[in-house]
């Protein structure tokens, strides 16, 4: 987990559902934990990470959420304004180019250009520093897009360079390219579930990221139910009789589930050469910074 | 009426929507299972069903291919359908280049874009996309008149409003005036194009040529260029879609888990139909804790540890406490989802709210949908 924990952007993945959020936000109080200025950038369209912390939504400013611990909501719009104008340099160009009746359109038809611009600030933050070289943040922890649309979008620049070669923007996208590809500035993690589609989805998204060279993270298992009866209790409780028909529902569900998990583990451990780390299943009245921590300590603890 | 009969009566086209991971295609599948025992022709319409669904009902991966589930395996899970039940997975390249075809006025222009690079980009990569075209299958299946009942499993759609405006959105960044000023130079040009970049009216272009390259603002000049002349066609078609969708032979049925993001999502989701004066014609609450102390029992410790005494199970260790605890986490579960359900239920009310508990085992074939059906049955 230490290793893990230095470097300076970590990239949360996985099935939309599955728990990236969650994992972004315990990974990111992990390593505040232990002393490091952390951001959590979240791209996607509901921000959550602030809620987990009880703490009103950041929007697209950084916001402090714990010691050592803020989050920022990057959204395409005002992402488009600050990365643009940092290239461009120039209000009024800006506004001539990006903010007029076309550009609405303009960003649906690039297929590419929303994203290019929220990675472009996620990039950005990653490696800026303060004076005499000392980063402004320890670690990144981007939470991802879901599967098919965060794969999309750790690809944009390679894309995009393969369009655009030269200026401002496409020197951006090497340094981008170059951090994505870094296993010691970098890591990409997957979160998936015990269940059939996230855990054949993860498997392909460990493909996928694997033969476009990004630096592997853990796979987190999320969700997961370790077995608590041997199958003779269950069998036992079962047959015990109408005052242990509801112990016996309980302890058969419990294990029916811990089968899944157990199943599905066995077949990503076989499938995806990535440390599998298992985050268990919470049963929380509140989900908030308790469950937050539980998380953390699950996946501290596990490895 | 039983509940689900309800939801299908008078029905012939069938739209599952709901966030993803809830079992959207599982209901799909489930509800135009029911309503093939029940007589009917009926045809689901999945965009991306999970593997071992696909295999037990002799899916093909490919080519927008109408399958029809083998009598055999319905006679394998103890099932005797009066009606037949298709199903097909959607191509969402085919489908546009079906389209296109369609709607072309010559087989020219046809080519001119199915060959054009943006449209291979924009066809399958452009947000809405699938939604579009999961519509416009609908709607091509539907007035073939090949089914009694089309029953779709949509896209997981993280915003509710994306489904139902995703053709209006495409079309609009198809033929859009704004655009064409701005390309206007491009469009004009031909071959030429590239002198018109160093020109100061061009500025506005080459700073948005920064940010995609120029190679990006050619393909769409030209791909403006190929379509001239086709929106309009497909506009009216896009209308007559929406059309069906919104008639009431057409019904949505809201899928949900018991989870308060998700039932936030439903609830957007009804929302968002009723503004466009469309009626939920259900919500579906998949994979529902059962309470297992409804059973009643010993509900602490040393109860349980006379329980299992009385009951002459050994208990060499901490079983007690081990039952005691999964009883409590699972009475908490249900009692949260129960909570989840009456908001969902209060908000909707009038809406048949179906409720399905969740199995001891994934459901992945046809035994598996109907024991889903008996539950939507109301059982």
């Amino acid at each position: 987990m230490d290793a893990l924990l230095d470097r300076r952007l970590l990239v949360v993945t996985g099935k939309g559902g599955t728990g990236k959020s969650t994992l972004s936000a315990a990974l990111a109080l992990l390593a505040s934990r232990r002393g490091k200025k952390v951001l959590v950038c979240e791209v996607v369209a509901r921000e959550r990470v602030s809620d987990f912390f009880g703490r009103p939504p950041s929007g697209p400013t950084i916001r402090q959420l714990l010691p050592n611990l803020y989050s920022v909501h990057v959204r395409p719009r005002e992402a488009m304004h600050e990365y643009a104008l940092m290239i461009l340099r120039y209000e009024t160009l800006y506004k001539l180019a990006f903010e007029n009746a076309a550009a609405r359109y303009f960003l649906a038809a690039a297929p590419s250009l929303a994203e290019i611009v929220m990675l472009g600030k996620v990039w950005w933050h990653a490696t800026q520093e303060m004076e005499r070289g000392k980063p402004r943040w320890d670690l990144v922890v981007l939470d991802a897009p879901a599967t098919g649309h965060g794969l999309t979008f750790l690809s944009v620049p390679a894309v995009f360079l393969r369009l655009v070669k030269e200026g401002p923007l496409a020197r951006d996208m090497r340094g981008m390219q170059s951090l994505l590809a870094d296993p010691v500035r970098c890591a990409i993690s997957i979160v998936t579930l015990p269940e059939e589609m996230p855990a054949n989805e993860a498997i392909e998204l460990d493909r996928a990221l694997r033969s476009g060279g990004f630096p592997p993270g853990p796979l987190f298992l999320n969700g997961f139910f370790a077995s608590r009866f041997s199958a003779q209790e269950v069998a036992q409780v079962t047959r015990g009789g109408p005052a242990l028909a509801a112990a016996g529902e309980a302890a058969d569900n419990h294990e029916s589930r811990s089968e899944l998990s157990a199943h599905y583990e066995g077949v990503l451990r076989k499938e995806i050469p990535r440390e599998l780390l298992r985050v268990p299943f919470l049963f929380d009245r509140q989900f908030g910074a308790q469950s937050i921590e539980k998380v953390a300590s699950a996946i501290a603890g596990s490895s | 009426m039983r509940p689900l009969a309800q939801v299908l009566e008078g029905r012939k086209v069938i739209c599952c929507v709901g966030s993803g991971g809830v079992g959207k295609t599982t209901v799909a599948a489930a509800l135009a299972l029911s309503a093939a025992i029940e007589g009917k022709r009926a045809l689901v319409l999945t965009i991306d069903p999970a593997r071992r669904l696909a295999n037990s009902l002799g899916l093909k991966e490919l080519g927008n291919q109408e399958t029809r589930i083998a009598p055999e395996l319905f006679a394998q899970a103890g099932l005797h359908p009066r009606g037949e039940m298709w199903a097909m997975m959607l191509d969402l390249k085919l489908t546009w280049d079906e389209l296109v075809e369609r709607q072309a006025r010559s087989p020219e222009q046809a080519r001119a874009i199915l060959t054009n690079k943006l449209y291979q980009t924009l066809s399958t990569a452009m947000a809405g996309s699938l939604e579009y075209m999961a519509m416009e299958k609908v709607y091509e299946v539907h007035t073939a008149r090949r089914f009694d009942v089309v029953v779709l499993d949509t896209p997981p759609t993280t915003n509710a409003l994306d489904f139902l405006h995703a053709s209006d959105r495409i079309l609009d960044v198809l033929d859009n005036d704004a655009m064409r000023i701005i390309l206007g130079p491009m469009l004009r040009a031909g071959k030429l194009w590239f002198k018109l970049l160093a020109a100061p009216s061009a500025m506005v272009l080459r700073t948005l040529a920064r940010f995609t390259g120029t190679d990006f603002l050619r393909d769409l000049a030209d791909f403006m260029i190929a379509f001239e002349g086709m929106y309009e066609g497909f506009k009216e078609r896009a209308a007559r879609v929406k059309a069906l969708l919104t008639s009431p032979e057409a019904g949505f049925v809201l899928v949900t888990a018991p989870n308060p993001l998700t039932i936030q999502e439903a609830l957007f989701f009804h929302q968002a139909l009723r503004e466009d004066r469309i009626a939920t014609a259900a919500v579906v609450v998949n994979r529902v804790q059962r309470d297992p102390r409804r059973h009643g029992g010993p509900d602490n410790v040393a109860a349980m540890r006379e329980a299992l005494m009385l009951a002459q199970i050994k208990d060499s260790g901490d079983l007690a406490e081990r039952l005691c605890t999964t009883l409590t986490e699972q009475s908490m579960l249900a009692d949260l989802e129960r909570r989840e359900v009456e908001r969902l239920s209060r908000t909707l009310s009038g809406v048949p709210l179906l409720i399905v508990p969740r199995l001891r085992k994934d459901v992945h074939d046809l035994s598996g949908l109907w024991q889903i059906d008996q539950f939507l049955g109301g059982q």
